[in-house]
């Protein structure tokens, strides 16, 4: 067992705090306030690399580890949830699963124009009445001579209505149910198809998330991707991977939480003394550093178990139900040792707070990563 | 015209932190590392930055050279994975304790085995002792112009423009290469983030370590018992803040009587 990170990973761990902390940091909380997505900072990042981290360089991509992914996320996460939260879903979910499912043609023509960062992608799973039980779904794709035609709504979708480039799951054997299901990519622009309302959240708002509208979009027959009726499985495959980065944008957020309350636990007085002379806060801090080092072991030890090409859905798992978990409650220690400057939005701690609910139910609720575990643990037959 | 560049780069105890946990070992009178980080001095930084930029434009060759312990590879990591074409450390018990002069002379000897180069360029000041001695030593051993404090580099027809940061301005200087330059920081200068491909090509690379033997490097002229300057003693500074109440029976008058403190104590 080795808890030693490579010189590489070290040195990516450095570039992107280094750039978070100087290009990110300081627009984080403006770009909070206005919900205005990060276009800068992505086009920035694209340049280092990071829209195309885990696939091969020869279609463009970084081909980086997991480890390397998930200290990527975290610095990302560190200063700002939202522009973590873009470069995951557009890593993990979209344009891993043209890597992993698409055709050698589906690769070359779609994976450089992610890498590059001019173009976004988006992954639409969850619908208006179907997100944990996303085999629940109602849009359909029907074939038609040479064109499939999707139709349905895709609720909630991260880079919904910024995206170029989307990755549907639909219904192509409605009497199959999960094993009805496939994947199709479809580009912005497709007729029939348009992003419709855009939410308003009440934290990661600077992440673009937007209804999508499908109402007879034509897409070319070669653009299922993946196995027909195989969509669902390779859902699952990519969300257990996907899991890796939300625990690590998580801890990410944490991380912040503590490193504020640090800094301000030793300026802020009160009866004649730092706050940080209190044992009541000590005990906070104490808990939140044990906690975020917990989670990042889980994380990682979840990356490794990938990079090595050993199963990994429960550790990914755990890794996501707890840092998700710790983050809400470090967020949330880190507003009550900022007292009432923590429920302002001066400090940075308030968004904070806003941001960690969401990591215990996107891309899996914590009751869904118990119920992954559990039947890891017991065998299927006891659903 | 390509141009052939080193860089020469030092690596610091990261220099950002709290005066508070700075802490000098009396014996040596060096800074205590701890647990801080190593970084690359900041206007070394904007050396590699300028060298490449230089590259990127007229082609050539950049070689980042690292005097130091086996820690510095890292720092030279970094340079090559900004755009440096090679890097080079120079590792030897004997330049231990060394004083300005001893590595100047050691530097100028790795240069000389580098081989052929239009420029040399340092930080113009170190982030940890600041005393600029280094890059003008360096020169003299070469025999080779120096000019300080320059922000940026234009090369044209087997000269270089310099562009030298002065009080209130700057002047341009032509200079016939070889010539050593010391590098400011300035808006074109910031270094680049390395790209994750470019770090990942870094560490495929491999760094030779030279000796001094194997640059023939003067022993006479290195290590602590050939120092000319001594250290004598180094402490931090002890830090008094007093409180001075200003009276007057106007905001106006309270005004002219700050600025007037203000200008005896000679802080405007
Ligand atoms: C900001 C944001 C971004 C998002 N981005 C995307 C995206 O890019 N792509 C995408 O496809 N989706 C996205 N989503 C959707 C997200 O994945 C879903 O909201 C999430 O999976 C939960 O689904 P739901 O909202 O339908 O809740 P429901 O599934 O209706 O759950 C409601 C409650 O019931 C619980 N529950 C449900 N089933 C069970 C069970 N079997 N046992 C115990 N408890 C259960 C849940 O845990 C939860 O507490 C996003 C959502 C948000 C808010």
């Amino acid at each position: 067992m080795d808890f030693e990170l490579s010189e590489e990973q070290k040195a990516i761990q450095t570039m992107v705090r280094e750039f978070a902390e100087r290009e990110i940091a300081p627009v984080a909380q403006e770009l909070d306030e206005r919900e205005e997505f990060p276009a800068d900072i992505v086009r920035k990042l694209a340049d280092l690399g990071l829209m195309g981290i885990l696939f091969p360089k020869e279609y463009g991509g970084a081909a980086m580890d997991y480890i390397s992914y998930a200290l990527i996320l975290e610095e990302l996460g560190r200063y700002d949830a939202s522009v973590a939260l873009t470069v995951e879903s557009h890593n993990s979910l979209c344009s891993n699963h043209i890597y992993l499912a698409g055709t050698e043609a589906q690769r070359r023509k779609y994976l450089p124009q992610l890498a590059s960062g001019k173009v976004l992608g988006a992954w639409g799973l969850t619908e208006p009445a179907s997100g944990s039980d996303a085999a629940g779904m109602q849009t359909t794709a029907t074939l038609d001579g040479v064109h499939w035609v999707l139709n349905g709504t895709k609720n909630f979708i991260t880079q919904g209505s910024v995206a170029g480039i989307y990755v549907i799951m639909a219904i192509t054997d409605r009497s199959k149910r999960e094993k009805g299901i496939s994947a199709f990519i479809l580009e912005k622009g497709t007729p029939g198809f348009r992003a419709g309302r855009k939410e308003h959240k009440m934290g990661f708002r600077a992440s673009d998330t937007a209804q999508l509208i499908f109402e007879g979009a034509r897409i070319p027959k070669e653009n299922l991707l993946g196995e027909l009726n195989h969509g669902f499985i390779d859902t699952l495959m990519i969300l257990d991977a996907g899991r890796i980065g939300m625990a690590a944008l998580s801890i990410g957020i944490a991380r912040g939480a503590l490193e504020e309350s640090l800094k301000y636990a030793k300026e802020r007085q009160a009866f004649g003394q730092p706050i940080a002379n209190y044992q009541a806060i000590q005990w906070k801090l104490a808990d939140m550093a044990t906690e975020i080092d917990a989670a990042r072991l889980l994380a990682l030890q979840a990356a490794d178990l990938r990079d090595r090409g050993q199963p990994f859905t429960k550790e990914a798992a755990y890794g996501k139900l707890f840092a998700s978990e710790i983050a809400m409650k470090a967020a949330s220690e880190a507003v009550q040792i900022h007292g009432g400057y923590g429920y302002i939005k001066e400090f940075p701690v308030e968004r904070y707070f806003r941001d960690a609910k969401f990591c215990a139910i996107g891309e899996g609720t914590s009751e869904i990563q118990r119920l992954i575990i559990a039947r890891q643990l017991l065998g299927r037959s006891y659903i | 015209m390509p141009v052939n560049i080193i860089v020469c780069i030092k690596q610091i105890i990261d220099p950002e932190i709290p005066a508070s946990q700075f802490k000098i070992d009396p014996g040596t009178k060096r800074q205590v590392q701890g647990s801080h980080s190593l970084v690359i001095s900041a206007y070394d930084q904007n050396a590699i930055e300028v060298a490449v930029q230089l590259k990127e434009k007229h082609g050539g060759k950049v070689t980042a050279v690292s005097v130091g312990g086996a820690s510095a590879a890292t720092a030279l990591k970094s340079a090559l994975s900004m755009g440096a074409d090679e890097a080079i450390l120079v590792d030897d018990p004997a330049i231990v304790a060394s004083d300005q002069q001893g590595i100047a002379h050691v530097l100028a000897t790795a240069t000389q085995k580098v081989g052929v180069f239009d420029l040399i360029l340092t930080g113009c000041v170190s982030g940890d002792w600041g005393d600029r001695a280094v890059p003008a030593f360096m020169a003299e051993e070469l025999g080779i112009g120096c000019v300080g404090f320059v922000s940026r580099i234009e090369a044209k027809d087997g000269q270089v423009v310099l562009r030298r940061v002065v009080e209130d301005g700057y002047e341009l200087i032509e200079a016939k290469t070889p010539v050593l330059v010391s590098i400011i920081s300035d808006e074109t200068n910031t270094p680049r983030y390395p790209k994750l491909k470019d770090i990942m090509a870094a560490g495929k690379k491999t760094i030779p370590v030279w000796k001094a033997a194997d640059l023939g490097v003067d022993s006479e002229r290195i290590g602590a018992a050939a120092a000319r300057a001594l250290i004598t003693d180094v402490y931090l500074p002890v830090k008094e803040s007093k409180c001075e109440m200003i009276e007057g029976d106007t905001p106006q008058e309270q005004a002219v009587k700050l600025a007037a403190r203000l200008r005896e104590l000679k802080l405007i």
